[in-house]
């Protein structure tokens, strides 16, 4: 390949490798809010409801 | 980075084929009507209940922690509340419907970390708001400042953990880092919450003179000295059971240090303290709140200020 033609390949190439760069920066720059989306059902076990106005155990 | 399959630090927040899932909206694992008094709150409604919820997880895993079986449990191992066989999950209308059933002016997310379950917060503190109930945060505030001041638009009042006042500590104590919680402290200020501050005192670890004073003058210069402070009794709970309980002289010393560095309110929780727990006017040092344990003996209070010299006082009295 002659030096003109890789040149001219090169430039023909440049806005994809541009849009490439682009994609990969964005991907890299980490996003400042994420929402989490729901689960359906909890893994773990479930219990029934307690008496709600009794003082929690936990501290807080 | 949470790798697909994978939970996150706090356990509750999964990547489920690429997708961040939260598996804890909807199932708390406590729902109970505290007094305000416990979350420690003096200067938020005093006298009154408040139903709390948590979920399971937390983002920080502190040596200490008092609510460990919780906080640092896996989803899958602790059980969660359903709210009725037909339908397992509590809506966040169901929680805020709850709250005015059980007749408290507000909601506190609380015992774990808020944060960890922040979109079933968000969505419940959104709702409570609109509907007149007021919300409260008890957190370490280790967030990041964007989803912090998002959540801030509805929160009323924060008791916010300063677990130490260096990186030092909050590296090998709780496995976090002190900045984004001094700036989630000022932020909350600036957004106009009512915020409270605790500080549990660990033995040998927090303790000393100089280490309390620089927390105090941090508190000082960046929140103000109408700042209410808590210092908390640590007892040995979790990973941390060879040190000994904070003797009251210490938690005595600390409450002297910071009303000579300019805190106007501070108070001594996790152990019976008949001045410790009761407000005073900071200018005529007139008995304004007394209290016995979580109980108001008596709201000398007149409109949010004081009856004898007339100083308003920090707060949301009604």
């Amino acid at each position: 390949m002659t030096r003109r033609k890789f040149i001219h390949r090169l430039l023909k190439a440049g806005p994809l490798i541009l849009l490439g760069a682009a994609s990969l920066a964005k991907r890299a720059v980490p996003r400042k809010f994420v929402r989490a989306l729901k689960l359906q059902k909890y893994p773990g076990p479930l219990r029934p409801p307690h008496d709600i106005l009794e003082q929690s155990k936990w501290s807080g | 980075m949470i790798e697909a399959g994978q939970s996150g630090e706090c356990r509750v927040r999964v990547n489920i084929d690429g997708v961040l899932r939260t598996v804890v909206y909807g199932y708390p694992c406590s729902i109970n009507v505290d007094p305000i008094e416990k979350k420690p709150l003096s200067h938020f409604l005093p006298g009154t209940g408040i139903l709390s919820i948590a979920t399971v997880g937390c983002n920080l895993h502190c040596k200490n922690c008092q609510n460990w079986e919780i906080s640092q449990a896996n989803p899958e191992e602790m059980p969660a509340i359903f709210y009725s066989r037909e339908k397992l999950f509590w809506s966040p209308e169901d929680l805020v419907k709850l709250t005015k059933q059980a007749g408290c002016p507000s909601l506190a997310y609380t015992y774990t970390d808020p944060v960890v379950y922040y979109e079933y917060t968000y969505d419940t503190a959104k709702l409570a708001h609109e509907r007149a109930i007021r919300n409260v945060l008890v957190t370490a505030a280790y967030i990041n400042e964007e989803p912090w001041k998002r959540l801030l638009e509805y929160i009323d009042a924060a008791n916010i953990d300063l677990k130490g006042i260096t990186d030092k500590f909050y590296r090998e104590v709780c496995s976090g880092t002190l900045k984004p919680v001094l700036n989630a402290l000022v932020l909350a200020k600036a957004a106009g919450v009512l915020v409270e501050v605790t500080n549990l005192l660990i033995p040998t670890l927090n303790d000393k003179p100089e280490q309390i004073g620089e927390l105090c003058r941090w508190i000082k210069a960046n929140l103000g000295g109408e700042t209410p402070l808590h210092f908390s009794r640590f007892f040995p709970r979790h990973k941390m059971l060879n040190l000994p309980p904070t003797s009251l002289k210490t938690l005595d010393v600390a409450r002297d240090i910071a009303t000579r560095e300019g805190l106007n309110y501070v108070y001594i929780g996790n152990i019976a303290s008949k001045e410790g727990q009761n407000t005073y006017c900071p200018d005529c040092k007139d008995l304004l709140i007394e209290r016995s344990g979580y109980t108001i003996v008596a709201n000398r209070l007149k409109d949010g200020t004081c009856p004898k010299c007339g100083k308003e006082i920090y707060g949301v009295w009604k």
